[in-house]
Order: structure tokens, then C-alpha cells, then sequence
């Protein structure tokens, strides 16, 4: 679903953000990318989503190579993947259920099929009753909620999350994480950086952790830190 | 066509939900516009008012009583009609003898009888001459001195017209230069004005990206936003200077010397003009506004925080 070759990333000033990553993740995959701070977890979502070119190296996504995409061409990748931020990132003057149809009126999706899908996928993420709100009158957890639905309202194949709970207590944690964990048993490919270690734990999937932009470990079932042999 | 429906919509309720800002963008088009109209109406003052003065007798031609040597009977309307076939000249030429120039006479000086205390014989008859053009006084003045046998002196208001007319050239080359500034002003303040909102909104233009949002999916409902602005701004300002001439004019309506009344035929027409210019404006300034945010197709990532 999402191949990368020895991709690398060097912002200017020299930062290297991604050294020679290379990475096959396979439909219906959840992919944890762990790290400290400044690993690089969250430039490799970036470079999937092409918010920023690779320095050099290959990316596919859906089996087409993003990184020779023509710049007009960016906004039907990005309709095809699902995002979740740390900070939400919703439109403030835009109710919850605005928000989430947005990403189906950018498709040009005829208002009658918007209303029962933007309902259906409220009522998957909980917040049926609070459609007419706006992001400022909800919780950090609602608000991550209606960012999850918005990129799951138009059932792409791939989400991508950076740091989804980064912004949240460990409750309302778990709880977006069962969501997720809902999401991808639909057959939707996940790849989420964090660096909450009781979540990667807990979930029990996937896990390529990164130091200084290079990949230092990739297991299939992993955990945060490294099985330190007895 | 839902699209376009949408995307109008969009502008409608982004004017709604953002109405402190909307409100700042159409109060900067209001008063620069207010300001470039009102110098073009100041301009249409003037160039009425030197219309105005220009009307009226600009040459006199004092004539030789018939009779006296020389001038034989008939030679005041044989004059009379040459003078009017002159193509620098507005006929009809009007004839003054002698019995009306005496009647002129005591209405000029009414009250002081000392002056009145004159032989009526003395005074001449003459020709009121009015010009195509008071540029031509020079020319007539001297073919009528030419005429000497009949023509006794010719009168010309030749500095006040020359003055006049410098006057009233500076006044419009001035008055159409403000507009023209004033207008030029308008527009980087229009611009400035409607950026300035849309960076309060650059997260947002960064979060439509971000969702798949093309660019002019993005640009339109800013678009017609700054159109409505403008629009608003402009009818706004031709309103309100509309109002204060046409009240300005009544008010001194009983000004002999100088008029205000401006036709409604040219606030009509130019305030047309003034809508489209506020349109434009409104839009070229949401295009600059935007143009940074939407120039770099990648660049979602300049508004994402959260580092490497």
C-alpha cells in the first residue's frame, strides 16, 4: 500500500530528517513509527502526504510514485488519504458536521449523499448529538474525534496520524485509539507516529522505531522500547 | 453546478461568521473610495462652474456714432452682419445703440447722480461679441481693430479670461490627479486590507489543503468575498458622496456665483465605474492575499507545527 525506497530527507541547514528510509506496508497494515523528539517520525508522514518533496529516494502510495506527482495532481492524493493531527486541525468557523462534509464537498459530492454520510460517521465516532457545535464549544478528545471522522468520512485506504493523542489524557487516549482500531479493522491501512509508550504497548501491532531519521528497528508485533534480552 | 452553489454559499457564510473583519475590509474600500469620488465630483464642481463663467460677452467692440465722418448710415448693422459670419464668433452678435447703452448706463451707476450728471450723446453704440472659444479674443480683437473707420475701441476681458482659463486647467488636471492617486491608494489599501484577512485565515486555507481542496476550490469563496466587500464599499461611497453633494447643492442654492448641482446622469455613470472598480479591487486584493498561501502546492507544511 505505501513502499518506500532508501528515501532521504535533508531540509536546509542540513537537518537530516530521513537517511535511507526504506519501509513496505501492506494493505490493512497498523504501523506505529516511534521515536524521540526530532526522529523523524513526523517528516515521514509529511513525505507521504508530499507537504514536503524527498531529497532523494522513491514513495509509493497505491502503487503510484508521489514523489514525481505534478504539483495539480497533490490534491487528488491527498483526498485518497486520511489525516489526523496532534492539533486537530479543524476549520473554527465551521460546525462539526460542516467539518466533516468539507472533505466530501472537495470531492464534489452532490449535497444528498453528503447528509447520511457525514451522519453515519458521526454517530461511528460518538458525536451524533453534537453536529451543530463548533470545534471551540467541544473537548480536546471531541475535537480529535471530528478530525478522525473527517478523514474517514470518505473511506480512503490509508490514514496517516501524527501524534493523535499527543494532545490528550490517557482515557480519552484510549479511547480515539479504539477508534482507530475500529477504522482499521474496515480494511483502512494506519500508520501513526507517536511516542506514547503505553498505547504502542497495548496495541500490540507493528512498530518501526527511528533514530536520527534512520529506521533502527522494524517488528511485527513490537513495543516502544527494545526486549531487553535476560 | 451544486459546486458553484457550494462554493457561493461558502462566501455567504464566511461574510456572516467573520463579520467584525468583513466589516473593517468594506469600511478601507468605503473611505478610500469616498475619497477618490469625492475628488472627481470636487473636479465636476469646477468644471461646471469655469463652464459657467465662461459664458456671456466676451468682446465689446465700441462703435463711431453713423454720420460722423466717414461712417456713413448703415455701416453699424453692415458690421453687425459680417462680424457674425466670422467662424471665431457665436452668433447672434448682439447691437446696442446709443438710446439702450444710456439705459445700461444709469443702471450701472443707479444712486450716484454725480456720474449720472452726463451728456447721453457721449456714450456709444457697440457689439456684444460672444466667442466659440475665449481662446479666439486675440484674433477677433484684431480683426476688428482692423475695422477703424467704424470701430472705435475694442474691450476684451483678456487677462480675467486668460487667468480664467489657466485657473480652471490647474484645477482639472489637479482634481482628476487626486482622483487618480486617491484611486491608486484605494486599491493597495483594498488589497491590504482583505490579506490582512485572509492571514487571520491562513490555517484554514492550510487545513483545505491538507483535507484535498484544490486551489480554486480554495480561492473562489475567497474571491467572491473580497467582490462583496468591494461591491458593498463602492456603493457605500457613492452613496453617501451622492448625498452630501445633492444636500451641499441645495443648501447653496442661492449662490448666483457658484453652482453645486451635479448632474445625476454623471453619479449614475461614474458611480458604475466605481462599483466595478470596488469589485476589481476586492478581488485582486483576495488574489494577492491568497497567492501566498496557495503559491507552493506542498506547502501545507510551513502552517504545520510540530517540527521533523
Amino acid at each position: 500500500m505505501i513502499r518506500l525506497e532508501n528515501v532521504t530527507k535533508v531540509y536546509e541547514g542540513g537537518t537530516v530528517a530521513a537517511n535511507d528510509v526504506s519501509l513496505d506496508i501492506q494493505k490493512g497494515e497498523f504501523v506505529f513509527l516511534v521515536g524521540a523528539s526530532g526522529s523523524g517520525k513526523s517528516t515521514l508522514i509529511r513525505l507521504m502526504l508530499r507537504d514536503e518533496p524527498v531529497t532523494r529516494g522513491t514513495i509509493y502510495v497505491a502503487g503510484k510514485d508521489i514523489t514525481t506527482l505534478p504539483k495539480w495532481k497533490i490534491p487528488y492524493l491527498r483526498r485518497s488519504v486520511g489525516t489526523v493531527f496532534q492539533d486537530y486541525k479543524l476549520l473554527p468557523n465551521k460546525t462539526v458536521s460542516e467539518n466533516v462534509a468539507f472533505a466530501l464537498e472537495v470531492l464534489g459530492r452532490p449535497a444528498s449523499a453528503i447528509k447520511p454520510q457525514v451522519e453515519q460517521v458521526l454517530d461511528l465516532v460518538g458525536l451524533a448529538d453534537k453536529a451543530a457545535r463548533y470545534p471551540r464549544q467541544l473537548s480536546g478528545g471531541e475535537q480529535q474525534r471530528v478530525s478522525v471522522a473527517r478523514s474517514f468520512v470518505n473511506r480512503p485506504p490509508i490514514m496517516l496520524c501524527d501524534e493523535p493523542t499527543g494532545n490528550l489524557d490517557p482515557k480519552t487516549s484510549v479511547g480515539i485509539m479504539k477508534l482507530l482500531d475500529r477504522i482499521n479493522r474496515t480494511g483502512t491501512t494506519i500508520v501513526m507516529a507517536t511516542h506514547d509508550h503505553a498505547i504502542v504497548d497495548a496495541m500490540q501491532r507493528r512498530v518501526v522505531a527511528l533514530e536520527s531519521g534512520s529506521v533502527m528497528r522494524d517488528e511485527a508485533t513490537g513495543r516502544y522500547e527494545q526486549d531487553v534480552p535476560e | 453546478m451544486s459546486r458553484f452553489f457550494f462554493l457561493v454559499k461558502e462566501a455567504l457564510t464566511n461574510l456572516r461568521r467573520n463579520a467584525l473583519v468583513v466589516a473593517g475590509a468594506i469600511l478601507a474600500v468605503f473611505i478610500s473610495l469616498s475619497l477618490a469620488f469625492g475628488a472627481l465630483v470636487v473636479n465636476e464642481v469646477l468644471r461646471i462652474n469655469t463652464l459657467a463663467w465662461q459664458d456671456g460677452v466676451h468682446v465689446i467692440a465700441f462703435l463711431k456714432d453713423e454720420g460722423a465722418a466717414g461712417v456713413p448710415p448703415g455701416a453699424h448693422a453692415q458690421l453687425q452682419a459680417e462680424v457674425e459670419t466670422w467662424e471665431e464668433v457665436k452668433p447672434p452678435v448682439r447691437y446696442v445703440d446709443k438710446n439702450e447703452a444710456w439705459i445700461e448706463f444709469q443702471q450701472i451707476f443707479e444712486g450716484q447722480d454725480e456720474l449720472l450728471d452726463i451728456d447721453p450723446t457721449i456714450l456709444p453704440a457697440s457689439l456684444r461679441i460672444e466667442l466659440v472659444d475665449i481662446a479666439f479674443y486675440q484674433s477677433v480683437k484684431f480683426r476688428l481693430e482692423q475695422q477703424s473707420q467704424v470701430v472705435r475701441r475694442v474691450n476684451t476681458a483678456a487677462e480675467e479670461i486668460e487667468q480664467l482659463e489657466n485657473l480652471s486647467n490647474v484645477l482639472n488636471v489637479l482634481g482628476l490627479g487626486m482622483a487618480i492617486v486617491l484611486g491608486l491608494s484605494a486599491v493597495v489599501l483594498i488589497a491590504n486590507t482583505i490579506r490582512l484577512a485572509i492571514y487571520a485565515r491562513r490555517d484554514e486555507v492550510a487545513v483545505m489543503k491538507l483535507v484535498g481542496a484544490s486551489n480554486w476550490f480554495i480561492r473562489v469563496p475567497f474571491l467572491l468575498e473580497g467582490m462583496i466587500e468591494g461591491v458593498i464599499g463602492a456603493a457605500l461611497a457613492v452613496f453617501v458622496v451622492w448625498l452630501g453633494s445633492s444636500r451641499l447643492a441645495e443648501a447653496t442654492q442661492s449662490f448666483a456665483l457658484f453652482k453645486l448641482d451635479v448632474a445625476n446622469r454623471f453619479f449614475f455613470q461614474w458611480g458604475i465605474l466605481f462599483l466595478i472598480f470596488g469589485a476589481v479591487a476586492g478581488v485582486v486584493g483576495s488574489l494577492l492575499g491568497l497567492s501566498r498561501y496557495l503559491r507552493d502546492a506542498d506547502g501545507v507544511g510551513a502552517d504545520i507545527p510540530g517540527g521533523i
